[in-house]
């Protein structure tokens, strides 16, 4: 077929070529780190969060995972912004956090998320930061920008829910906790919750195709302070350390979870609390030193033989 | 005197194209632009003529093509309307030195016939199916006897020739025999045109007259170290066993049976029917044209080998792509003239009479009929195969003819045949 | 109430007609007064604790062997091979008795703290296992654990590099088998003895072989002289696995065999009437069968494939051995008889058999005439111990509908062996001489079964040769209900009923014969007097 469209139709749609002889300008594009998401916290757009969060997530969420949540004693005494440092093993984690979150909380609460995977596409930007809150967060090096809008975020009085790995889990255990959290919580005064997701692996794992219900527990630990403890030489402990003390926080939460809270207690105590990254062997004993809490469910089916009928 | 005429009218060309693509060639017989009339016999055109009373006049694939409308606009330049078709003739001359013998009609009308001096160079060099002064000389344009008005066709009462096409038959030959010479020239002509070099893997696709005559012609003439014929039904398996194919696959196979006797990979298989090859065989004959078998002879030969269009093809949609990255040669070969044998070049009819008595190709003759019932004998012809026939023939003889003795004797011989083959199988 | 053993039984006129297999379907046939019935015993009961017996198995080992948790040693190269999917057959629920006895060798593994652990399925010139059927035989976490790794493999017996040779037997045999399970500190090999066949030196000699090692007993003298492949103490195919099997632990191979049995409960709840003898089948069972039979008369043939392929057995465990690997055997092989022999009387002119939808090769799959072919004259006409069931010069009779279809993707040889191959000639020793070769070698076939799941392109071959003793043995081969081109192809005669076979049969065996009938599948072994 050689149709072409008619010639005036044609002019209208094509665009025309930029003159070589004229200088153009470069173009800043509104993605990723640079996604301004302000608009996300008008009013209206609030509102329009809320709604959806009442009426579609936390549904959805209860239906797929009915989670379970622990700790709740631990939020009471806190008022103001607060940051929410929780593993990560699946897509689903974020909703599940937000849903599980105490009104006063959720209300006010923005979500760290990866700039490269939920901020390459302007509608996908659109969506997240409208649908969830979120802000795009550099996942390796510190970026300025997303630093700067984080601090003056807190500030602000909002809340941030961030996951200090960086990622999701790959195997089911659990990866190093990075500095963003533990800085920003230094550097605006802000305590930092621990949050630990039980089970949410066997619902929608990372690479996985399909969800599956299942049975998740929440946890919220004892609040950490950045100004509390301080390091060998006298000064305050420096945001690699405090890092590491919120990773054996939610170590600590992880060993309650599988065991139960007094015997999680007494190995803490005597530093004996399981690995929270895990066994260091070959992948097939990791693999097989998993919980099934956080083992991966059946994949679906996947296309092998092709049979003729 | 009685003929069958094809006239230039256009919607009877397109009413019968419209019949054969809903329900198959042949089909449109009856609303074509065929029609049986009487008309005045042609004139001599010249002194070198003679008149000639057809005895049998066969029905090719290429006069099917026309007939159904399906015949390529190329040929328009060529042909002069109305013309009486059928080039596969053996008749008996009525005047001249020779009165009363039988003769071959050799069809194409080259410069000696049109009376052209000096000859084209193709002509001189007696290749004179590439014969390039085919629209002009003393008669009306027309590639062929069977498609110029003023030859007349084998499939009349009278018809004209010049003496450089008659070939006289040898007394104890059949009629049968006789007008096997034809279609045999032509098979003759492509397979020497592909080149067979001796211990190359040969594949012949299509077993309807032409494709049998090939697979003959290449068992007599070529030293291919793998002959495989493709054939769909019972009889054409049968005779393609007979003249030398080494193995006879079903189209449907063709990929995976190709693959087995030369032992390459696939490239592509979909539920089990291989069809695209990583090597394949040396050289294909096409004898069908259609798009469907380009397709498939683009499947099965190699990388640098070639496909030979035996069959006359029309307008086709083929995917080139194989042709392209797998540098194939694809080349048409038509008719006859003369060919470059041991020891010295020779007419392409005088190796067809040898190979005619050789392989005794007068059993691929089926059915006979008479002009009367044209309609029966084209829709015959159009589903040949199936219907356990090879080559269908109009028999103009006036004694005996083979239409008005019964068909009793013919057929149990066969049913003897079929009865044979299946005990030796079933041992 | 215990188990009752099987019997043979004189059909009298009172006798109820009989179920005949017939691939995806059934048939009721009216056997003459005077025919035998040979039937099966009741399953067995199960162990009610499987994974404590496979514990207490890998803990006192038999044979001179330490238990297997002494022999695990933190740094060894460990391989653990199994049986692939063409056993059990129908295929088991889950759990599957290798993911039992594989987690429990696991979690030993885990313990001594060994990080070089592969898993092998030893497929010899089988088809490649897909990850659904993998995963069903070793279960999710055994699978999720070792296969995203690149730790779960399947035996390539045409990559030279994975291959090596051992050396020879006294009798000049190749012993050549997978490179990875021969330079392991130590093999474990994780068996399912279904029938007498498997097993013992057999698993690791012909599971983990090559081409070059197969050929010198997958071929027609040997098969021939295999008298029968249920007995391996008369067996040229037994013998020659078991010098092979000693040369490999000679040159240094340290295997650690663990061998299972299960009872004959072959048949979901729904289909129990299958394993019932007929005349005391409930009015829910016949009701069920005349349902299923009518059913299946009416819908296509891919259909009920699927179905019948997609039926598990409730198999459960009679017993788990491990440690040397003859011990091991003769173990094994006194549970597997407690449960399938059948003591029967004298030898018969004519055997029938129903012929059900599956056989070792064609799960999840079709089963295609030359399938057919060795599951009757290969596998049950061979189901016996002492003398065939059948006198020589006799009469086998076949029930199958004997489907002109191949499976393009398991069996691409197969279509090729049945066009080119059977159109030439059905003679063994003919084929072997002229075609076995080309098949073996060709590189399309070999690309096939290297990358997709196909067959190697001689496995056809070793089906027809499987054949090899019934062919020298009988008189004639008739098959009731086949598609008659495809029965004749094979140099079988084609009947459309069982009484028109019989008919056929008297022109061989001469008039008044004596008929004995096989009511397998569920497995039986006839121990002829």
């Amino acid at each position: 077929m050689n149709a072409r469209l008619p010639r005036v139709l044609d002019e209208v749609v094509s665009r025309p070529t930029w003159p070589g002889t004229l200088p153009r300008p470069i173009e800043r594009r509104n993605l990723g780190v640079d996604y301004d998401t302000t608009w996300t916290r008008a009013p209206w757009a609030r509102l329009v969060r809320r709604a959806l969060v009442d009426n579609v997530t936390r549904p959805f969420v209860a239906v797929a995972t009915s989670p379970k949540v622990f700790g709740r004693e631990h939020l009471d005494p806190l008022e103001g912004p607060v940051i929410f440092a929780a593993n990560h093993s699946s897509h689903l984690d974020t909703s599940i956090v937000l849903s599980c979150l105490p009104e006063r909380f959720r209300r006010r609460t923005v979500v760290a998320a990866a700039a490269d995977y939920f901020f390459d596409r302007p509608w996908k930007a659109a969506l997240w930061s409208l649908a969830l809150g979120t802000i795009p967060m550099e996942r390796t090096k510190v970026n300025r920008r997303s630093a700067d809008l984080a601090a003056s975020l807190l500030t602000d009085r909002w809340n941030l829910v961030i996951f200090p790995e960086g990622g999701r889990s790959r195997d089911g255990w659990g990866q190093e906790f990075r500095g963003g959290a533990a800085y920003l919580a230094k550097r605006c005064d802000v305590p930092v919750v621990p949050v630990h997701l039980r089970g949410v692996r066997p619902v929608f794992p990372k690479g996985g195709r399909r969800l599956r219900r299942g049975k998740v527990e929440l946890r919220f630990g004892d609040p950490l302070w950045p100004s509390d403890a301080t390091g060998p030489s006298g000064r305050e402990e420096d945001a690699r350390r405090f890092a590491a003390r919120i990773e054996e926080s939610v170590a600590l939460l992880a060993d309650e979870a599988e065991t139960d809270w007094w015997s999680a207690r007494r190995r803490a105590a005597a530093g004996m609390t399981p690995a929270f990254r895990g066994p260091d062997a070959s992948p097939w004993r990791r693999a097989w030193a998993l919980p099934a809490s956080a083992r991966r469910t059946r994949s679906s089916r996947s296309k092998s033989s092709a049979k003729p009928w | 005197m009685r003929a069958l005429l094809v006239e230039r009218l256009v919607h009877r060309f397109a009413a019968a194209r419209v019949a054969a693509l809903l329900t198959g060639s042949g089909s449109g017989i009856a609303i074509g632009p065929l029609r049986l009339a009487e008309i005045d016999p042609p004139e001599r055109p010249g002194p070198l003529w003679h008149r000639v009373t057809p005895l049998l006049a066969g029905i090719c694939g290429s006069d099917l093509a026309t007939l159904d409308g399906e015949s390529s606009r190329f040929f328009e330049d060529i042909v002069t309307f109305p013309f009486v078709p059928g080039h596969e003739i053996v008749g008996v001359v009525t005047d001249g030195p020779d009165a009363g013998r039988r003769m071959v009609v050799e069809p194409v009308l080259s410069c000696v016939v049109r009376g052209i001096e000096p000859l084209c160079p193709s002509c001189a060099e007696g290749r004179t199916g590439a014969c390039e002064r085919i629209a002009f000389g003393n008669i009306r344009p027309g590639l062929q006897t069977g498609y110029c008005a003023d030859t007349g066709g084998g499939w009349s009462d009278e018809l004209v020739a010049h003496e450089a096409q008659l070939h006289p038959v040898p007394e104890d030959w059949s009629d049968e025999a006789a007008v096997m010479v034809e279609p045999a020239a032509c098979a003759i002509h492509a397979a020497l045109a592909g080149q067979v070099v001796p211990g190359e893997r040969v594949v012949v696709l299509g077993s309807g007259t032409l494709g049998l005559c090939t697979l003959a012609a290449l068992r007599r003439h070529a030293l291919p170290s793998m002959l495989l014929a493709v054939a769909k039904y019972r009889v054409q398996r049968r005779f393609a066993e007979d003249f030398g194919a080494d193995d006879v696959a079903l189209p449907s196979e063709l990929g995976r049976a190709v693959r087995r006797v030369t032992g390459t990979l696939a490239l592509a298989s979909t539920a089990g029917r291989v069809h695209r090859l990583a090597g394949g065989a040396d050289i294909v004959f096409d004898c069908v044209g259609s798009a469907r078998s380009i397709t498939e002879a683009l499947e099965v030969v190699r990388p640098g080998g070639r496909v030979v269009l035996v069959g006359m093809p029309g307008v086709l949609r083929v995917d080139l792509a194989p042709l392209w990255q797998r540098e194939i040669a694809l080349f048409g070969a038509y008719a006859y003239g003369t060919e470059d044998v041991p020891p010295g070049p020779r007419s392409t009819f005088a190796l067809a009479f040898e190979l005619v008595a050789e392989t005794q190709l007068e059993r691929l003759v089926s059915a006979h009929y008479p002009l009367e019932r044209y309609e029966e004998a084209v829709r015959h012809a159009a589903s040949a195969g199936r219907r356990g026939s090879v080559k269908v023939v109009f028999d103009l003889r006036r004694e005996n003819p083979a239409w008005r003795r019964t068909a009793a004797p013919a057929a149990r011989k066969q049913r003897v045949l079929r009865n044979e083959n299946k005990l030796e199988t079933s041992a | 109430m215990s188990p009752r053993p099987g019997f043979v039984l004189e059909v009298d006129r009172s006798t109820p007609p009989t179920l005949f297999w017939h691939g995806e379907g059934f048939r009721f046939e009216q056997l003459p007064e005077g025919a035998r019935v040979v039937y099966p015993p009741e399953p067995l009961d199960a162990l009610s604790d499987p994974e404590a017996a496979v514990r207490h198995a890998l803990e006192h080992p038999l044979g001179d062997c330490p238990p297997l948790s002494a022999l695990l040693r933190a740094g060894m190269r460990l391989t653990i091979a199994f049986d692939d999917v063409s056993l059990p057959l129908p295929p088991m629920r889950r759990p599957d008795i290798r993911q039992r006895v594989i987690e429990a060798v696991l979690d030993l593994a885990a313990a001594a703290g060994i990080d070089d652990v592969v898993l092998i399925a030893a497929l010899a010139l089988h088809r490649r296992m897909t990850d659904d059927e993998l995963r069903h035989a070793l279960g999710d976490r055994v699978f999720d654990a070792f296969a995203p790794h690149g730790l779960l493999l399947q035996h390539d017996a045409e990559d030279p590099g994975a291959l090596v040779h051992l050396g020879m037997t006294e009798e000049g045999e190749d012993v050549e088998i997978n490179r990875r399970a021969a330079e392991s500190d130590l093999l474990i090999y994780v068996n399912i003895n279904l029938s007498a066949m498997d097993g013992g030196h057999k698993s690791v000699a012909t599971g983990l072989a090559s081409y070059r090692s197969l050929r010198h007993h997958h071929n027609v003298r040997t098969l021939q002289h295999s008298r029968s492949l249920m007995d391996r103490h008369h067996s040229e195919m037994h013998s020659s696995n078991w010098r092979m099997g000693r040369l490999i632990k000679n040159v240094g191979v340290k295997i650690f065999q663990i061998e299972t049995t299960l009872n004959l409960d072959m048949f979901p709840s729904q289909f129990a009437y299958l394993q019932k003898r007929e005349w005391e089948w409930s009015l829910a069972d016949r009701a069920g069968f005349h349902a299923s039979r009518l059913a299946l008369e009416r819908i296509p043939p891919r259909l009920a494939r699927q179905i019948f392929q997609s039926m598990l057995a409730p198999y459960g465990v009679t017993s788990v051995q491990a440690g040397e690997v003859e011990a091991v055997h003769d173990v094994t092989l006194e549970n597997l008889h407690r449960q399938q022999l059948v003591a029967v009387e004298g030898q018969t002119d004519i055997l029938t058999m129903g012929l059900p939808y599956l056989c070792p090769y064609n799960v999840n799959s079709i089963m295609n005439p030359v399938l057919v072919a060795c599951l009757g004259l290969g596998y049950f006409f061979n189901l016996y111990r002492g003398k065939p069931l059948v006198r020589a010069g006799g009469v086998c009779i076949m029930s199958h509908p004997t489907p002109w279809a191949f499976h393009p993707v398991h069996h691409p040889s197969y279509i090729d062996f049945f066009e080119q191959v059977l159109a030439d000639t059905t003679d063994l020793i003919e084929i072997e001489k002229t075609y076995e070769q080309a098949f073996a070698t060709d590189p399309w076939y070999v690309h096939l079964y290297r990358t997709s799941y196909a067959y190697h392109g001689v496995h056809p071959f070793y089906m027809w040769y499987w054949c090899g003793h019934a062919l020298e043995h009988l008189g004639a081969v008739i098959i009731v209900g086949g598609d008659r081109a495809a029965v004749r192809r094979m140099g079988f005669k084609p009947a459309s009923t069982l009484a028109d076979a019989l008919e056929m049969a008297e022109d061989v065996v001469g008039p008044n014969p004596t008929i004995t009938h096989l009511h397998a599948p569920p497995l039986l072994v006839a121990d002829v007097s």
